[in-house]
């Protein structure tokens, strides 16, 4: 079976951008093909085009020399395209298979049937039986793409799909994908991770801004090719200095941290136990929904758990709320940078009036002192490079990464002891991401200490001196980086042990 | 072709030109009602929205209406602003009216320049203690403030009720659920002799000067946009929240305990049942009107204040119920609401498309 899919000068016009701009491409069955870009680069809106999600205003997509009308994901069905989206559509509370009789047309008998072939030819290990919410992300992944195979699909589109997978999950999942490869099955790989790309991809894309800016052989590739073709400039790498512990002061310490929640969707803390140096970079990995968030919100203060439970230079803080901890030189980055660490549709100086920390004199005698916080706020634009003067801008109208460095900024700009962030490149490009990985590794070098919690394995084997890995909201134990490799990582990150 | 595309942007004219549009098409819509009704709606119009107004004594008649109107929603404004949702303006007022009211009968038959002040002090400390109701509910045993303020709109109703009944009730009144007349020492001074307009409008227009301050440039108000917008970013800013609600609730209750006292010690001059012709919940549709902004709330308030009298003056010349009036106010409301939409949306009206190539 030899399917050939084309798209032809593909155009989509957004009001704010040109999301895809002329894109042609083709792609021959037995090859999986990548489609790489930073986020914004328009992938998402090709591969939206292609499962109907999205109509494009211009261009057209041949399956086999045949033009097709996408106009609803039920065309894209209806001709065969597959899709596994990044975030999961599946009912929480109904079992796999209710799930998965849903959307088929099958009697239930004759589904199971081919259901069950289905796990058996891929060895897909799936109690159909049991509630979805029961199964890891990387069974829920499976689920989807069943979901797919169940229609016999030409073509296979998967959208990140290995961004909430831990490393075991993400190799089961390439060798499925060679395997449906195999069979003629045409795939399409959308991601912005260079090392995927170049372990299981025969073909590249790349994208930038809306336009295809190569295609090529992985074969012929590098992460440097292709990492300077995603950005479009020579990316500095920069490494972190081995940190050799010139100041002995343990600045934090955290000690039998219990957190039980009322709420059934959040994490439960185990019993806790931490310390962290002066000049001090603590990684936390994890697969995130492990407890990452309840940590950060009981460091910051957002939730108040006990009283005894966090010592910060000596003194007791567990009681104090986010701003009382500023007044002690603690900083706080947290994940939600777009609705939790900013709020868009106010303008940046009262962005920066958020930090309201006692020397900052922005509200004196509970009066705004408008002068002083803009000065201020210009004071953090240009030192974090944040590309823009203008401080009555509302902050919905910076990039991702501008945001990021205007937190960054105003967190940092009080030189705390202590800064605590959470997936801080999270959804950045790589110019960004360079920018904040440098400020974080500068603080540390300034005798200043951070905790890292990230999602994201590279970030924090860069970053880090010392790695823990916080499952099911226990912490592993915690180990300098130079004996963690990401495979242990991911054992840990998928509740295995070490050793 | 009709294109609906979402606007990147809310642009400030928009946002106070909508309120402006749902007026036009409110009065165009009661024109239609008019119209099916048998009146020429033109007539009828100018009888509900010109005739009110076209001497002095309206004109005085319309700030009367708009004086609590415009001071209730000013309080409502603080609420709103920071995602409290106080529905229960109209039971704040009417307990005001009644400690107000029972403080003006205890000092009956006393002259002396601090009666009338304490009293209005008396007024504005019952509105907020009985809007502490549902904010001390809603922080420490988290319950819903809209169920619990409207509620207490009927606790305070069966209260005034109950009051001017029995142990208030004018010993020489013929059983009349009332009071005695307040007083001359109790009673708001009027500023022109045969009209009603009474001091009561000083006060409001110094608490809508004082919410502006307050909302604009305090950090207290800093704190109530921020957690307004967005409550997740005031936790993470470390922003007291229970203090915060209480502390707006008051404020609110004090504004329409105010408006309550305003209402005895002026036009009024007595405790009976019907203290309030519903001020406090049309004050939520002024607030909304004047975009919770002090200055298009005093707007807001004189528009709103006119379908009271123009339903009054319709009755009279259309023989049309009163409640005609509520017709209106309903109708701006919802044109308001749907002319949002405009906020977030964009109409594009395109040429037919060619299909292309």
């Amino acid at each position: 079976m030899n399917t050939k899919l084309r798209v032809s000068e593909i155009s989509k016009i957004y009001p704010s951008c040109v999301a895809n701009d002329e894109i042609s491409l083709e792609f021959g069955s037995g090859k999986i093909y990548a489609l790489l870009g930073e986020n914004g680069a328009g992938k998402s809106t090709l591969v939206k085009i292609l499962s109907g999600v999205v109509r494009p205003d211009k261009g057209e997509v041949f399956l086999n020399d045949k033009s097709i009308k996408l106009n609803s994901p039920l065309d894209a069905k209806k001709n065969n395209i597959g899709m596994v989206f990044q975030h999961f559509n599946l009912f929480e509370t109904l079992s796999v298979f209710e799930n998965l009789s849903i959307d088929s047309d099958k009697r239930n008998e004759d589904l199971r049937l081919s259901v069950n072939n289905i796990l058996k030819k891929y060895n897909f290990k799936i109690d159909l039986d049991i509630p979805v919410l029961n199964l890891s992300a990387g069974q829920k992944q499976k689920v989807e793409i069943i979901r797919c195979l169940i229609r016999n699909p030409k073509v296979l589109i998967m959208d990140e799909p290995t961004s909430v997978l831990t490393e075991q999950e993400t190799e089961d999942l390439f060798v499925s994908l060679k395997q449906f490869s195999d069979e003629g099955i045409l795939i399409i790989y959308i991601t912005h991770k260079l090392k995927e790309v170049l372990s299981i991809c025969d073909e590249v894309a790349v994208m930038r801004k809306g336009k295809i800016v190569s295609v090529s052989k992985t074969k012929e590739e590098k992460i440097e090719t292709l990492a300077n073709k995603m950005v479009g400039e020579n990316l500095s790498t920069i490494k972190k200095k081995i940190n050799n512990f010139k100041y002995k002061d343990e600045i934090l310490k955290i000690s039998n941290l219990n957190f039980s929640s009322d709420d059934p969707y959040e994490t439960n803390l185990i019993n806790l136990n931490f310390s962290l140096k002066k000049g001090e970079c603590l990684g936390i990995a994890g697969i995130s929904g492990n407890g990452q968030s309840e940590l950060f919100q009981i460091l910051s203060g957002e939730i108040i758990t006990d009283y005894t439970s966090i010592k910060f230079r000596d003194k007791e803080i567990s009681k104090l709320n986010p701003r009382e901890r500023r007044e002690y030189l603690m900083a706080f980055s947290p994940e939600d940078r777009i609705s939790q660490a900013a709020v868009p549709e106010l303008k940046i100086y009262e962005n920066v009036a958020l930090n309201n920390f006692k020397s900052s004199n922005f509200f004196e005698k509970g009066l705004v002192n408008e002068k002083k916080i803009k000065e201020h706020s210009k004071k953090i634009l240009s030192n974090f490079s944040v590309n823009t003067d203008n401080v009555e801008m509302k902050s919905q109208f910076l990039s991702g990464g501008n945001l990021q460095k205007l937190i960054i900024g105003r967190e940092l700009i009080t030189s705390p002891e202590l800064l605590v962030c959470f997936n801080p490149t999270w959804g950045l490009d790589v110019g960004a991401i360079n920018y904040i990985h440098e400020t974080l590794i500068n603080i540390n070098e300034q005798g200043k200490s951070s905790i890292l919690i990230s999602t994201d394995n590279d970030e924090l084997l860069k970053l880090s001196d010392r790695i823990c890995v916080i499952y099911k909201g226990k912490l592993s134990k915690i180990m300098d980086v130079n004996e963690v490799t990401p495979e242990k990582l991911g054992i840990l990150m998928g509740g295995g042990s070490i050793d | 072709m009709i294109k609906i595309e979402k606007r990147n942007d809310v642009s400030p004219s928009i946002y106070f030109l909508t309120p402006i549009l749902a007026i036009f098409l409110t009065l165009f819509g009661g024109g239609i009602i008019f119209f099916v009704l048998g009146f020429n709606p033109l007539e009828a119009l100018k009888f509900f929205f010109i005739t009110p107004i076209s001497d002095l004594y309206g004109f005085s008649e319309l700030l009367v209406k708009a004086t609590p109107l415009c001071l209730i929603a000013i309080g409502l404004s603080f609420c709103f602003k920071s995602n409290n949702w106080n529905i229960g303006a109209e039971g704040q007022l009417i307990f005001g009216g009644i400690v107000g009211g029972g403080v003006a009968l205890l000092f009956y038959g006393h002259d002396g320049f601090y009666v009338l002040p304490i009293i209005i002090l008396a007024g504005a400390i019952g509105g907020m203690i009985f809007a502490m109701i549902p904010a001390v509910l809603k922080t420490y045993f988290n319950t819903n403030e809209i169920l619990v303020s409207l509620m207490l709109v009927y606790v305070a109703k069966l209260l005034l009720d109950y009051l001017v009944v029995g142990p208030w009730s004018n010993p020489e009144g013929f059983n009349f659920p009332e009071t005695r007349q307040f007083s001359e020492s109790a009673r708001m001074p009027t500023l022109f002799d045969g009209l009603r307009i009474h001091a009561g409008i000083f006060i409001t227009l110094i608490t809508v000067f004082l919410s502006w301050l307050i909302l604009y440039k305090t950090y207290l108000g800093f704190q109530i946009k921020v957690s307004g917008l967005s409550l997740k970013t005031a936790k993470y800013a470390g922003y007291k929240g229970k203090t915060m609600i209480i502390i707006v609730f008051m404020i609110s209750g004090a504004c329409a305990g105010l408006a309550g006292v305003g209402e005895i010690t002026g036009p009024i001059g007595q405790l009976h049942r019907n203290i309030s012709p519903d001020y406090g919940f049309t004050a939520i549709i002024v607030a909304f009107l004047g975009r919770l902004n002090p200055v298009g709330i005093i707007f807001a308030s004189l528009i709103v204040a006119l379908t009271y009298l123009g339903a009054e003056t319709a009755q009279i010349f259309l023989q049309v119920p009163k409640y005609t009036g509520q017709v209106f106010q309903g109708m701006i409301l919802f044109f308001l609401l749907g002319s949002d939409y405009l906020l977030f949306f964009k109409i594009k009206f395109l040429g037919l498309k060619k299909n292309e190539l």
